[in-house]
């Protein structure tokens, strides 16, 4: 609202200078929108945006220049903004983001890419300017009060979509890949997929600002595409406050007109400035100076800092009825690091109703199948099947698809997220989370509901994840799990560091998963006691070999297991 | 004959140039962005023995002893909390960076200017006449990589450096005083990116941003490096033959991004670049 007053009285009020200013700093707000969506929600620091900016404004002068300013020119030149720096998105995207890429490397492509974009203008000669830039061309013949408004309201329209953006159950999705990557993959999410798409809308964006800026300035200088004016960018964003759109769009505005106004009679000195609170900001403020004042305005107006939100209703989602039935079939399969064979020709199969435990001293080689089973790429030889596909090859996220679940030895969740959010995470391949609307109803199969609903919880659906206990934790991950419909559950020592009480209820639901809800379940422990209890079946892995397979208390009794797990069995 | 020439000097300046960045990333796992303004540092140093009018080859000294300076004072106030927020410690040491140029502007002027080299003339070399100062460059990178290889392998700075590296907890565990090692360490890096400043200053003009492009090609060449000496001479090697030959048969604007694109695709590639996994 307050915006949009200001956007309309603007002309009014200022004097030309300082509208012209306001323009340029809507234009560069624009793009500081886009680099907090990637830096401050979704963790990419990036340095490159300023490069989609510079193509998309060397894509309208070009066009301007070398074929001409009519109807037919203008759409073309802004198809080309949009589309070239889409299309460089998807390169440089591609280059970022694999299975296993770190954030730093990400960032180093980011940082490579404006270089490139400019040595490429400078090789341009004449056709591009070469160093001095594309001056003269023809451009829209709008009075300075119109442009303030059109650029303005872009402006505003912009950021009302990002926050609706932010504010959605799509970007619940990119904190959950900023926090945990490795469980989103296992999940069933393909996170560099997510990243590379993101990274294409949010070039096109700033390839439009960068048209807005070619028309509005007339001229296009290869600094507006380089790796500084990066930087100037992540500067405007980190001083704003990152994370909060509203800090890095104001700061951009506000630093970049001081700039212009002081850097006139203060050169040297102003940039001395900004670089030294920039430090400071980093080193002592890293949520920027937005948090600040909203502290203050929230101490002086004596309300409260957060509103009390409503928890998202809890719905069942309906069983989609099983087609197949589970069937895990692992043939031969062998797993060597160099000369050292962990896994040794291992033929085991697995059906729904099952709960199959595998036990066996430490090294035997149990979290090393769990990988096997779970990653197409792990095994060094033999055949997984997952409900009857192959998995040769294909990495964790291909394998969730086929109806498995992965729950890891240290619970993996969220921890910037509430454990409705999590759960919501969880559910992303049966259900889309939705780029415009806010959870509100979180839809959990009946699984997934009951282990909410047993452990407590339900209780908890708006904390974070980080402040749960480790049983709840533990109980979290196994209901995100489950939230994915698995047919086969792996579970790596799902009660280790439990309470004997968590340890029961725990017990209770994976016989529950596997007697009424039909799964196949398969899990580490190294609890005899435990096992006994729940099993329908235990596999002993010994020094990579599965010396045993039967029912629990042939297993459990025999003279083997007593050998192994009293230490004499090796040799 | 001069174009090996010019491929292996130019290594040779490369691999000083990022020796400093490389000590600091290799062991405290962060990336120094001050590291063009301190090199930058290091040629202004040079510029001031021209301007005081005492000798050339007191401006290595001056410039590491500067530079090591400015890291003892840089560590404590900037990089020691962010050891945890490696991408952070990239932004607060490019705020640094900004600040140290501009205070070197406020100083010295924004225009460029040159500084006295301590050695001149050409040498003739196989048929060849060739730039002393560049083969004597060389000559002193090699030396200094040595000498810095060394530091790492025999002394006991190097093995507490070493085991920070590895595992942080068991060496403070073991007694190693952790922070006074990478506090060292750092002064070490910085000092040695204002001694490649100085270094480089005969070759170049100096001016308040010179550092830049040496920082771009510095890092690209440490991320494909990782932490061995070795490997970022091989990356020099590569990297900058690489970039010579494009420069001299293509174009010297194509050569300017070689580095920054083979690295990047080498990366892709291989991410643990050319060294170990």
């Amino acid at each position: 609202m307050g915006g949009a007053l200001v956007v309309a009285a603007g002309p009014f009020i200022l004097d030309t200078y300082s509208v012209t200013i306001l323009i340029r700093g809507f234009l560069y707000a624009l793009v500081a929108l886009t680099v907090d969506i990637l830096w401050g929600y979704t963790g990419i620091l990036t340095f490159g945006q300023a490069a989609y900016f510079g193509i998309g404004a060397y894509a309208a002068a070009l066009i301007f220049t070398h074929v001409g300013f009519e109807p037919a020119t203008i759409l073309l030149a802004v198809g080309l903004a949009l589309a070239i720096p889409a299309l460089a998105g998807l390169v440089v995207g591609w280059l970022s983001f694999y299975p296993g890429s770190t954030p730093l490397y990400a960032s180093v492509i980011s940082l490579a890419f404006p270089i490139v974009v400019t040595q490429v203008i400078f090789s341009g000669g004449t056709f591009s300017g070469s160093s001095s830039g594309l001056v003269g061309y023809e451009v829209f013949d709008l009075s300075i009060e119109a442009w303030f408004w059109i650029v303005g309201a872009v402006l505003l329209l912009a950021a009302g979509a990002a926050y609706t953006f932010v504010k959605s159950e799509m970007a619940l999705l990119l904190v959950a890949i900023r926090d945990n990557e490795t469980r989103c993959a296992y999940l069933g999410i393909d996170a560099p997929r997510v990243k590379i798409l993101l990274t294409v809308a949010l070039a096109a964006v700033a390839g439009f600002a960068g048209f807005g800026y070619a028309n509005f300035s007339g001229v296009v200088a290869p600094e507006i595409a380089g790796f500084v004016f990066g930087t100037v960018l992540v500067i405007y964003v980190a001083l704003g406050g990152r994370g909060t759109l509203i800090g890095p769009l104001i700061g951009t505005v506000l630093i970049d007109a001081a700039s212009s106004y002081l850097s006139g009679d203060l050169p040297y000195i102003w940039q001395l400035i900004v670089g030294l609170v920039f430090i400071v900001v980093i080193v002592a403020l890293p949520k920027g100076f937005t948090p600040l004042l909203g502290r203050l305005w929230y101490a002086f107006s004596g309300q409260h800092d957060r509103q009390r939100r409503a928890a998202p209703a809890l719905e069942s989602q309906s069983m989609q009825p099983a087609l197949t039935t589970a069937t895990l079939e692992i043939v031969g399969v062998s797993k060597s690091f160099g000369s050292l064979k962990v896994l040794e020709d291992i033929t085991l199969s697995i059906v729904d109703g099952e709960l199959v435990s595998l036990v066996g001293p430490n090294g035997a080689g149990k979290t090393t199948l769990m990988r096997c089973i779970s990653d197409g790429r792990e095994r060094s030889s033999g055949t997984v099947r997952v409900n009857g596909q192959d998995i040769e090859g294909l990495p964790p996220n291909r394998v969730a698809r086929f109806g498995l679940g992965r729950k890891f030895q240290t619970a993996g969740v969220f921890e910037s997220l509430t454990v409705a959010e999590c759960l919501r995470i969880a559910g992303t391949l049966r259900d889309k989370p939705s780029p415009r609307h806010p959870l509100h109803v979180l839809r959990l199969p009946e699984a997934a509901r009951a282990v909410v609903e047993t452990t407590g919880l339900v209780d908890s659906l708006l904390r974070q994840a980080r402040l749960l206990s480790h049983g709840q934790k533990q109980a979290l991950e196994l209901a995100m799990v489950l939230a994915l419909e698995p047919k086969i559950v792996l579970l790596d020592e799902p009660t280790a560091g439990l309470t004997s009480l968590e340890r029961r209820q725990i017990g209770d639901i994976l016989k529950e998963l596997a007697s009424r809800h039909r799964l196949a379940v398969i899990l580490v422990e190294h609890d005899l006691d435990f096992v006994r209890e729940i099993s329908s079946r235990v596999v002993v892995l010994h020094q990579g070999r599965i010396v045993l397979d039967g029912a629990v208390e042939e297993v459990v009794g025999s003279k083997l297991i007593r050998d192994i797990y009293a230490g004499s069995g090796h040799g | 004959m001069s174009l090996l020439l010019d491929v292996v000097t130019t290594a040779g300046v490369l691999f000083a140039v990022a020796m400093g960045l490389l000590v600091v990333f290799g062991v405290l796992k962060i990336i120094n962005f001050a590291h063009g303004a301190l090199l930058t540092l290091g040629a202004y140093a040079a510029l001031v023995t021209t301007k005081l009018g005492i000798s050339a080859w007191l401006a290595w000294p001056l410039a590491f002893v500067s530079g090591g300076a400015l890291g003892l004072v840089v560590e404590r106030l900037i990089v020691r909390p962010l050891y945890a927020r490696p991408l952070d410690a990239i932004l607060a040491t490019w705020g640094l960076g900004i600040v140290i140029s501009q205070v070197i502007t406020l100083c010295f002027g924004r225009e460029v200017q040159f500084a006295r080299s301590p050695l001149s003339g050409t040498i003739a070399i196989l048929g060849d006449t060739y730039s002393v100062y560049r083969l004597a460059l060389l000559g002193v990178s090699v030396a200094l990589g040595l000498l810095f290889a060394a530091l790492i392998e025999g002394t006991r700075l190097g093995l507490s450096a070493r085991a920070v590296i590895m595992n942080e907890d068991l060496a403070r565990g073991l007694g190693i005083d952790t922070q006074r090692v990478r506090l060292l360490t750092f002064m070490i890096g910085c000092g040695l990116a204002a001694l490649a400043g100085a270094l480089i200053t005969p070759l170049s003009s100096v001016d308040p941003n010179m550092g830049v492009p040496w920082l771009i090609n510095a890092f690209m060449l440490v991320m494909v490096a990782g932490a061995s000496f070795l490997s970022l001479a091989l990356a020099s090697l590569i990297l900058g033959g690489a970039q010579v030959i494009v420069s001299t048969f293509v174009s010297p604007i194509l050569g300017g991004m070689t580095i920054v694109l083979l690295a990047a695709v080498v990366l892709r590639l291989r991410p643990a670049g050319f060294g170990r996994d």
